[in-house]
């Protein structure tokens, strides 16, 4: 889900992680009047729609490999339940060209409480795993979000809590994670279109600690957003809204430490009934998802990734009910 | 023919030492298989073939990638494209057909 990335994957701003913040709030001129900018998380998954108040992801949507089925059966206006299958190859990391892959299934049942003020998530998966979410808005401007996971495998156990106070035109974060991990962010609106922001972390396990600097611009149209941090990543995006149903983005993220440069551009088509996202990378990469609603509450999901260079094809589908 | 591809690179194979001259170099037909024109016509020749078929091969390889690429990222944008289309002109024609009787029907 939006909003929650994997605990200790947050603060250490490597290339796929360092999010923080989200929120496009409305426009003035008067400069004590500046909307709120959006969460420092969000920043750099970036490829953020440009429809106001709502942002979507573009370039990242959650490609995966194998069959998944997810049912999700509403008991009360405010409490849930759901049961999910997924049937499919899981990677193991492996050094050496070739990626290892095991056929796995398992089947997960989780249970969501979702109030204006509280929200609680819990799943339970075959595989041993426990996961669990709280959002909670302890005042009006500031909350808490709070997630963890248990696990029978050894030191796969982890927790983070992370507390967000929004200001008038500037949002904080707090983040306290397990291992002695620590970060704050902080971003503030400079005028009505751009907001900057850095955020500094600590991760006392692996004794790294970081500083990190990120600047937004928006407009009706795009947004451009560019970010610099200690632990080598640069990175830049810019999304572009062609029309009410297309929009355009592009990523740039350059590793000054370990020399390494990955740019993609890619497609978001938000049609009525199906929204397709698709994705070419340099790094030989060519990935596309594609979600549709078949009737009332189902939706169809594909997805597709082909890796030119590794010669790796990985293709999914999978049904969503409720 | 050992090709010594450069990284990267592509390039013609070495040259081959020269034959060695043949005992019988006095028939007509020996002296002219064995003059420059000839054996530069054989290797230029050569040279051409694996041209051909390294050109081949890398333009196989590019259409393969172009082709799942295209596959992949614009084939299903035009089906899907295309039922939404299908589905305007539907909302269209019905948004017409209901439209048309409230106007006519009360005229009794």
């Amino acid at each position: 889900m939006a909003g929650f990335p994997p605990p200790g994957a947050t603060i250490l701003g490597d290339a796929a992680a360092g999010k923080k913040i989200d929120e496009v709030g409305k426009k003035k001129v008067d400069y004590f009047n500046l909307p709120c900018p959006i969460p420092f998380e969000e920043l750099q998954r970036e490829a953020i729609s440009i429809v106001p108040n709502l942002h979507m992801l573009s370039l990242k949507p959650e490609l995966f490999e194998g069959m998944r089925f997810d049912f999700t059966k509403g008991l009360n206006p405010k409490f849930s339940l759901s049961h999910s299958v997924f049937m499919g190859p899981m990677e193991l990391p492996s050094q050496g060209a070739e990626t290892l892959k095991i056929p796995t299934a398992h089947y997960e049942f989780g249970a969501n409480f979702i109030d204006p003020k509280l929200m609680l998530i819990g799943r339970v998966l075959t595989d041993g795993r426990l996961t669990a979410r709280v959002k909670c808005d302890l005042t009006d401007d500031l909350s808490l979000k709070a997630n963890a996971q248990l696990s029978n495998e050894p030191n796969m156990s982890h927790g983070m809590v992370n507390f967000d106070y929004k200001g008038k035109d500037y949002r904080t974060q707090l983040q306290l994670g397990d291992g002695s991990l620590f970060g704050a962010s902080y971003i503030q609106s400079i005028t009505p279109h751009l907001s900057m922001g850095g955020e500094v972390f600590w991760a006392g396990q692996h004794l790294k600690s970081g500083v990190g600097y990120a600047a937004r611009y928006e407009n009706d149209k795009m947004v451009a957003t560019g970010q610099v941090a200690s632990t080598g990543m640069v990175a830049m995006s810019y999304v572009q809204k062609v029309s009410e149903k297309v929009s355009l983005a592009t990523d740039f993220m350059y590793n000054y430490l370990s020399r390494d440069v990955t740019a993609s551009v890619g497609y978001d088509y938000i049609l009525r009934q199906a929204r397709l996202r698709g994705k070419l990378d340099s790094n030989g990469c060519a990935s596309a998802f594609l979600e549709e609603r078949l009737n009332m509450g189902l939706n169809f999901v594909l997805s597709a990734e082909i890796d030119h260079k590794k010669s790796d094809y990985k293709f999914g589908f999978g049904l969503t009910v409720g | 023919m050992a090709s010594q591809a450069a990284r990267g690179g592509v390039s013609l194979p070495e040259k081959r030492p020269p034959k060695r001259q043949q005992p019988d170099s006095d028939t007509i037909l020996a002296k002219l298989t064995n003059s420059e024109i000839v054996s530069k016509g054989k290797r230029a020749a050569c040279d051409t073939a694996y041209v051909t078929k390294r050109l081949l091969r890398s333009t196989g390889k590019a259409a393969w990638i172009a082709g799942t690429t295209f596959l992949i990222l614009v084939v299903p944008l035009i089906i899907e494209m295309d039922r939404d289309q299908q589905l305007t002109e539907l909302e269209l024609q019905q948004q017409s057909l209901l439209g048309a009787p409230p106007v006519g029907a009360p005229q009794k």
